[in-house]
């Protein structure tokens, strides 16, 4: 290499040049590292990249699939009905421990649960009574309490409802509807 | 300077497509639709031996 560095020096270079790729006055090292060849591997490689991290989600999929879809919840005791006048709202967690969730008792009769956490960036989101609607205090976004769709502000899907029965005075959460929107 | 970046142009539309399938599939296990997440992850992992396979017929094309 050094002898070639030489012998270049030496010469007296041909105008025009022999080759056709301007490369003669490359001569650092690596200078050429990342040209069109090595591009092209390296996009090679992302794509490689890209298909692996999509195996666990695939994995996880075909595993729901074959469980047959149906996933169990347990049936949780939220509140007792003296306890959550009409208008307020109760904090729980369902299905598990750390998924928060509100229940708000619209009517008499009427009760609406959401998992709480915003589907923007996953603030809590509270019922504000005065407004009549579930605010999420980070960005101010709203939705609407009798659908779990947002109204306003920057989240863009619904919130995840649950599924509530009334017995004996107690209020139960019983499952999480299937996410659709 | 005579070139063909053709491989380079069909290597950045195999990026795009990766980038584009992932997302779906992110998004449609959010949804629960486990169907498209396995569609989707196929087509992902089928860019791979493309994109090998663009990289193999291009490499040496100057």
């Amino acid at each position: 290499m050094i002898e070639d560095n030489k012998d270049q020096k030496n010469r007296k270079p041909a105008v025009p040049y022999d080759e056709d790729n301007y490369t003669h006055n490359i001569r650092k090292d690596n200078e050429r590292k990342l040209d069109r060849r090595s591009f092209m591997k390296m996009m090679v490689g992302a794509a490689g990249v890209f298909a692996v991290s999509t195996l666990p989600w695939g994995a996880i999929a075909a595993k729901h699939l074959a469980a047959g879809d149906k996933r169990t919840y347990p049936k949780n005791k939220i509140t007792a009905l003296s306890d959550i006048p009409v208008g307020e709202a109760v904090e729980f967690a369902y299905p598990g421990e750390h998924d928060s969730a509100l229940l708000v008792r619209l009517e008499e009769g009427t009760f609406k649960a959401y998992q709480n956490a915003c589907t923007h960036l996953k603030c809590p989101v509270f019922w504000s009574k005065e407004e009549g609607e579930l605010v999420c205090p980070c960005h101010h976004g709203l939705f609407d309490v009798h659908t779990g769709k947002p109204v306003a502000g920057p989240p863009k899907r619904p919130l995840p409802e649950i599924e509530l029965a009334v017995e004996r005075g107690t209020v139960y959460a019983t499952g999480v509807k299937r996410y659709e929107a | 300077m005579k070139r063909s970046y053709y491989g380079v142009i069909f290597l950045s539309l195999v990026l795009l497509a990766c980038i584009v399938f992932t997302q779906q599939v992110v998004n449609a296990f959010f949804y629960e639709q486990y169907v498209k997440v396995l569609v989707f992850a196929v087509l992902n992992i089928l860019m791979f031996p493309l994109a090998f396979w663009i990289y193999r017929k291009e490499r040496n094309v100057d």
